[in-house]
């Protein structure tokens, strides 16, 4: 052979031998003609055992799956048949026994004619470039798996301008906006604008200024009530630093809050009872002694106009002591306890109550319309009173100007005791009718929107009903239903 | 002589009243201002009935009771307090045996009917309430 060619051909090996890619030469029915060093590196074989073997049995050495072994017979037959190059994919087994996947290239070498004489068959090892892949494609649905199962948190992500980019599904239950509808929106739709602080414009200049924000506030739902969070938002920034957006985080903490006006107000009732029962004993004892007294003194032979008032500063006292017995009774916050309650010896006990609860100076009569005979519901007397009370006080407050309060009660349908006060006050609109129930709703400006949301709870513990019907300028009528013994 | 009483309140006025009105039922009435003083002269003295406040300087009225109760299981104990109706007291003062409870805030003429109807329960020989 010519010197020049024996190099070429020297060079020509060095080249393949020194390549990362298998490269195989095979004649039409798979056998293999030539081999290259990674293809022995890879199999594990040496050059004699692969030569003139069949490239099957050595690159399914050991692994007994027909479907792969059929799939790569196939993949040769077509090649030449139709003559044309193949590129495939498939997993072998190195030396180690370990899984390989393979990007295979099968060409076939034609002659001159056309026909084919035999393939080259070029595989490269793509095993740590799939599994880079997977690693990130697995990420990726980690952090999308995490993200949706933070259904506590709001969580949303906006771009410089403050369009959201991003709606996590703790914010859609939280927020009630639907990812699809709110994306590419101006965050600022979710964000309080009654204070400057809570103003997304102050938020973003923070977390410039500062890289930081955390501020309990709240944030506005689709149907536009307000939501109780602590927010936090800071930057987004990618894996160079670059400034792309700012992510907020909210949570949920209105439960909270409720809990802790419903702890303040436990306390603060706790805190009245004993400071009422500390007065009434010091009360008590200096009007036992001037009744008493009175009583005494009664009994001597004085004149008339004497024993007259000696019975009104007896009769007085006796007032005084029955007030005093009313606010013991009423500040003792005892334990409930269900048992037969009578609702009009309630309403009747909590009426007189009612003028002494700090009320406007109005005038303002009271009707009362109580069915005689109706059967006992089963509750909790102080209970069932505060919530009577809590109406009666309502009524009186929602009538500036004076008024008439009517209490009925009645029976429905002989199982429920249905009780109804009724003012003819401002009344309510129309489209908050339905909150009125809920915690911290007022109109006051000094309540804290808890008195119907208490009386709701009770009535519901009472498994009975509260319903408010209102006419703006008119007056509301609250209707309740319990159910007889 | 309907009963012989001691009466136990440490205000003036309160103990002269109830001085006044138990001796106007035809009672015998021994008056102290604490605990410790009516435990001394229950040691001295005998009395059908004693009537004791429950809110007292030093030893409580409570304290008290529980103290007679430790050597006397029969003699009636009345206790009397201004803090009207109170639930946890009245079990308090049952718990520790007395034989009835009155409270300040009742009109004058009920207290003596009331003392009246727990003195004469408890004389009779019906067993202290538990």
């Amino acid at each position: 052979m010519c010197p020049a060619i024996n190099e070429a051909k020297g060079m020509l090996y060095g080249l393949l031998d020194n390549t990362g890619v298998i490269v195989i030469y095979l004649d039409i029915s798979g056998n293999i003609i030539f081999c290259n060093k990674k293809t022995e590196k890879l199999t594990g074989l040496g050059h004699e055992d692969i030569i003139g073997a069949n490239w099957l049995k050595v690159l399914y050495r050991g692994d007994n799956s027909i479907i792969k072994q059929d799939m790569f017979r196939a993949v040769l037959d077509e090649c030449v048949k139709n003559k044309r190059e193949k590129d495939f994919e498939g997993i072998i087994l190195d030396s180690d026994r370990n899984e390989r996947i393979i990007s295979w290239n099968l060409t076939p070498v034609l002659t001159a004619n056309s026909q084919v004489e035999a393939n080259i068959l070029i595989g490269h090892d793509i095993t740590k470039i799939r599994e880079a892949g997977n690693s990130a494609k697995n990420i990726d649905q980690t952090l999308k798996d995490i993200l949706s199962s933070l259904k506590e948190y709001a969580l949303y992500v906006t771009n410089l301008e403050g369009n959201i980019t991003y709606f996590g599904m703790g914010s859609e239950i939280m927020l009630g906006w639907n990812k699809k509808e709110i994306v590419f929106k101006h965050a600022d739709i979710l964000h309080n604008n009654d204070s400057i602080e809570n103003k997304l414009d102050f938020i973003l200049e923070q977390v410039r200024s500062l890289g930081k924000y955390e501020k309990e506030t709240s944030l506005i739902t689709k149907s536009g009530d307000a939501v109780s969070v602590i927010l936090t938002a800071n930057k987004f920034l990618d894996s160079e630093g670059k400034h792309l957006g700012y992510i907020f985080i909210a949570k949920d903490i209105s439960e909270r809050r409720k809990l802790e006006y419903q702890a303040f107000q436990s306390e603060k009732l706790a805190a009245l009872g004993l400071l009422s029962a500390g007065i009434a004993h010091e009360i008590n004892n200096p009007l036992l002694v001037i009744s008493g007294r009175s009583a005494l003194l009664m009994k001597e032979k004085l004149d008339q106009k004497i024993i007259n008032d000696l019975d009104l500063i007896g009769s007085q006292a006796e007032r005084i002591q029955k007030m005093v017995d009313r606010i013991l009774k009423f500040a003792q916050k005892t334990k409930p306890s269900f048992e037969p309650v009578d609702v009009n010896e309630a309403i009747e006990f909590i009426l007189p109550f009612a003028q002494y609860s700090n009320l406007p100076d109005i005038k303002v009569e009271i009707i009362k319309d109580l069915a005689k005979d109706i059967p006992m519901v089963k509750g909790d007397m102080h209970q069932l009173q505060e919530v009577f009370l809590n109406l009666i006080i309502n009524a009186y407050q929602s009538m500036p100007k004076g008024g008439i309060i009517k209490i009925t009660t009645g029976s429905l349908n002989n199982l429920f005791a249905l009780i109804q006060i009724k003012d003819t006050g401002i009344g309510i609109p129309a489209e908050n009718l339905k909150d009125v129930f809920m915690p911290f709703y007022t109109t006051k400006n000094d309540g804290k929107g808890l008195g119907l949301s208490i009386c709701h709870n009770i009535i519901k513990n009472h498994n009975g009903s509260i319903e408010l019907d209102s006419q703006l300028g008119q007056g509301s009528t609250f209707t309740i239903k319990l159910p007889f013994i | 002589m309907l009963y012989k009483v001691l009466v136990v309140d440490d205000e003036v006025p309160v103990r002269d009243l109830l001085n006044d009105l138990l001796r106007r039922e035809d009672c015998g009435v021994s008056t102290c201002g604490s605990g410790e003083d009516a435990l001394e002269i229950l040691k001295k003295d005998s009395f059908d009935v004693v009537l004791l406040d429950i809110k007292l300087p030093g030893m409580s009225g409570l304290e008290v009771l529980k103290n007679i109760r430790d050597t006397d299981k029969n003699l009636p104990v009345i206790m009397i307090t201004g803090f009207g109706y109170n639930e946890d007291l009245i079990s308090k003062s049952k718990e520790f045996g007395c034989s009835g409870y009155i409270g300040k805030n009742m009109p004058v003429a009920q207290i003596i009917t009331t003392f009246k109807q727990f003195a004469k329960n408890a004389k009779v020989g019906e067993e202290p309430a538990k």
